[in-house]
C-alpha cells in the first residue's frame, strides 16, 4: 500500500540573508507512513517538529530530500485537497463567527456552503461548540478557539489529518473530548499525524511514534515494539544474595526486596534466588511508558546531536 | 474563482475592520472638514462681497481637497494592500488559508481583489464629495463621471500591487515607507515640473521606472468651469490606462513569483 507521507533523506538547514551563520533544524530524517495509522510526532522544544509539519504542508521548503504526501509534493492541490491541518496555536480570523469560519474554510476547498447541507452544524455539534454560533471568535477562549481549529481540519472529511498540538489549551475534560475524537477517526480509517507533549495521552491512541530530536530522528517504530523493548522484568523477594546485588537494580520494599532484571536474565535471576533459599513472591514484567522512552531518548548526552 | 472570491471578501470585511485604516480614514476626514470650513466661510463672502475674486478662490480649493483625497487613496490603497498581507502573515491565519487547495498567487489575488473592493467604495465616496464640493462652492464639474472613476481606480490598483510585491520582501511599514518615497519622487520628475536638485540622467531613469502618478491622475482631466475644460481623445485615455493596468501586472506578477517561494509562518 502506498505511503501517506514520505520522508526521504531531508534536510533543512536556516541561514540568515547576509550571514554565514547557519542552523540545521532538521538533519536527514526520513519516515514512511502508511495509510490509516496514527503516527505520533514527538521532540521537546525546538527540536523540529515544526518545521517538518511545515514542510509537509508545503509552508517551507526541504534545504535537501524529498517530501511526498499521497505521492505528490507538499503543496500540491491534489494533495492538500485530502489534508485536514490544525496548525499550532491555530488562528483565525476574529470577526468570524464559527459558522462563518468554517462556510469561508468550505469556500476555500472550492465547495459551495450553500450545498453543503447540515455539515455545518453537525462539525459545531462534534466540538462541542453549539450554542456559539453568534459568538465572534476574538471572543472564543483558548479551548473553543482549538475545538473550531479541529473542526475546521475535520471539514471537507479529510483523508490525512495532521495535527500540531491538538491538545494545547484545552482543559482535561476537552483533552478527553478529543482524545475521544482522535480515536473515532482512526476507527473510521483515518491517517491523523500528530505532534504532541502530552505523552500518556498519545500514547492512548498512536500506533506508531517517531521521536526527534536536535533536526535528528532518534527512534521510529510502532509503538507496541518500541514500548515492548527495553522493557525491564519485577522480581520481589523476600530477600536477595549479596551475588546478585551487583547484577540488579535492587531497592527494599514493604514485601522485601525489589529487584528489576532484564528479560532475558529473568530465569537466571529467579534461580539464583530459589538457589539461595530466597522466596520468590511476585514476578511481573515491567511495561515502558512512552514517556520513560521519550525521555531516555532525548536525555541520552548529545542525543540526535 | 469560488476560492479568489471568498478571500477577497473576507479581506475585504478584514480591512473595513483595520484599526490602523480605521485612523488613517478619520485623520483625513478631520483635515477635509478644516478646509470645508474654510470654503463654507469663502462662499458666504461670496455672496456679500466681490464675486470674482471669491470664485478665483473657491476653485483651487476645492481642487487641492480633491488632489489631497485622491492622493490620499493612493497611500491607503499601498497601506491596505501591503497589511492585508502582512496581516495575515503575522497573525498565522495564512496557515489555515494556505493548508486549503489554493495556489499561493490565488491568495495574492484574493488579497488584491478585496483590497480594490474596499478602494472602489473609496472611489464612490470621493466621487460624491466632489460633487458636493463643487455644488457648495457654486461650481459644477464638466469631467465624465466614468473618469473620475476609472483612473482612481488604476491608480489604486497600481499603488496596491507594488504594495504587495514590497510586502513580500519586507515589513509592511517599509514597504509602505518605500511607496510613499516613490510616489513623491514619481512627482518631482514627471515631466512638465519645475528642474529640481535631481540630476538630468536620474530624473530620466527614475522618470521610466517610477509608477508616473500624475499620468494616472484624474485631476488632469478634473475641470470644475467649462471655460477650462480640456478634452481628450480616446485614445490618451486608452494609453494612460493600459500603461496603469500594465504596471500593475508587473507588479503583481513580480510578487507572485517571489511569494511562490517565500517560507510562511507565523511572522
Amino acid at each position: 500500500m502506498a505511503a501517506v507521507i514520505e520522508f526521504q533523506h531531508v534536510t533543512k538547514i536556516y541561514q540568515r540573508m547576509f550571514s554565514e551563520e547557519k542552523l540545521a533544524a532538521l538533519s536527514d530524517v526520513s519516515f514512511e507512513m502508511a495509510p490509516g495509522q496514527v503516527c505520533a510526532f514527538l521532540g521537546p522544544n525546538g527540536a523540529g517538529k515544526t518545521t517538518s509539519i511545515s514542510m509537509l504542508m508545503g509552508f517551507f521548503f526541504p534545504t535537501s530530500g524529498d517530501i511526498r504526501v499521497f505521492g505528490k509534493p507538499p503543496g500540491d492541490l491534489a494533495a492538500k485537497e485530502q489534508i485536514g491541518f490544525l496548525p499550532e496555536n491555530f488562528a483565525f480570523h476574529k470577526f468570524l463567527t464559527a459558522p462563518k469560519l468554517l462556510r469561508f474554510h468550505l469556500q476555500l476547498a472550492g465547495r459551495n456552503p450553500a450545498s453543503s447541507g447540515n455539515l455545518i452544524p453537525e462539525l459545531l455539534h462534534k466540538v462541542k461548540l453549539n450554542g456559539y454560533e453568534n459568538l465572534k471568535i476574538g471572543k472564543y477562549s483558548r479551548g473553543m478557539v482549538q475545538r473550531i481549529g479541529i473542526a475546521q481540519a475535520l471539514l471537507c472529511d479529510p483523508k490525512l489529518i495532521v495535527l500540531d498540538e491538538p491538545t494545547s489549551g484545552l482543559d482535561p475534560a476537552g483533552r478527553r473530548e478529543v482524545l475521544h475524537l482522535l480515536a473515532q477517526l482512526k476507527a473510521d480509517g483515518k491517517t491523523i499525524f500528530l505532534s504532541s507533549h502530552i505523552l500518556p495521552e498519545v500514547e492512548q491512541i498512536a500506533d506508531h511514534v517517531i521521536i526527534i530530536n536536535r533536526g535528528k530522528m532518534v527512534r521510529s517504530g510502532s509503538l507496541r515494539d518500541l514500548l515492548a523493548s527495553g522493557g525491564q522484568v519485577e522480581i520481589i523477594a523476600d530477600r536477595v544474595p549479596d551475588e546478585l546485588r551487583q547484577s540488579a537494580v535492587v531497592e527494599t520494599v514493604p514485601q522485601g526486596v525489589r529487584l528489576l532484571v532484564e528479560p532475558a536474565r529473568k530465569r537466571e535471576t529467579v534461580e539464583a534466588l530459589w538457589a539461595a533459599g530466597c522466596d520468590v513472591i511476585a514476578m511481573t514484567p515491567q511495561r515502558n511508558t512512552l514517556e520513560d522512552l521519550f525521555l531516555k531518548e532525548v536525555d541520552q548526552p548529545g542525543g540526535g546531536a | 474563482m469560488i476560492k479568489v472570491r471568498a478571500i477577497a471578501l473576507n479581506t475585504f470585511s478584514s480591512l473595513l475592520r483595520n484599526k490602523i485604516i480605521i485612523l488613517f480614514c478619520a485623520g483625513c476626514l478631520c483635515v477635509l472638514l478644516l478646509m470645508l470650513a474654510s470654503l463654507l466661510t469663502l462662499r458666504n463672502m461670496r455672496g456679500t462681497q466681490n464675486a470674482e475674486m471669491m470664485q478665483m478662490a473657491v476653485l483651487p480649493l476645492i481642487a487641492s481637497m480633491m488632489s489631497i483625497v485622491s492622493g490620499f487613496g493612493s497611500l491607503l490603497a499601498a497601506w491596505s494592500a501591503a497589511d492585508a498581507v502582512a496581516g495575515e502573515m503575522r497573525s498565522g491565519t495564512v496557515l489555515a488559508v494556505l493548508a486549503r487547495p489554493v495556489r499561493r498567487w490565488e491568495f495574492l489575488l484574493g488579497k488584491f481583489l478585496g483590497v480594490q473592493l474596499m478602494m472602489f467604495v473609496f472611489v464612490l465616496l470621493m466621487l460624491g464629495l466632489n460633487y458636493l464640493l463643487a455644488w457648495i462652492g457654486g461650481a459644477s464639474i464638466q469631467t465624465a463621471p466614468w473618469v473620475l472613476i476609472v483612473y482612481p481606480m488604476v491608480r489604486y490598483m497600481l499603488y496596491s500591487a507594488l504594495g504587495i510585491l514590497l510586502v513580500t520582501v519586507m515589513h509592511p511599514i517599509l514597504a509602505f515607507c518605500i511607496t510613499l518615497v516613490m510616489m513623491i519622487a514619481a512627482g518631482l520628475v514627471a515631466p512638465g515640473n519645475p528642474e529640481t536638485f535631481i540630476p538630468n540622467w536620474l530624473r530620466t531613469g527614475l522618470f521610466y521606472i517610477l509608477p508616473s502618478s500624475n499620468l494616472l491622475s484624474e485631476s488632469r482631466f478634473l475641470t470644475i468651469t467649462r471655460a477650462t475644460l480640456r478634452a481628450a481623445l480616446w485614445t490618451d485615455h486608452a494609453t494612460a490606462l493600459i500603461y496603469g493596468v500594465d504596471y500593475a501586472l508587473v507588479c503583481f506578477v513580480l510578487a507572485a513569483w517571489i511569494f511562490r517561494s517565500r517560507s510562511l509562518s507565523r511572522d
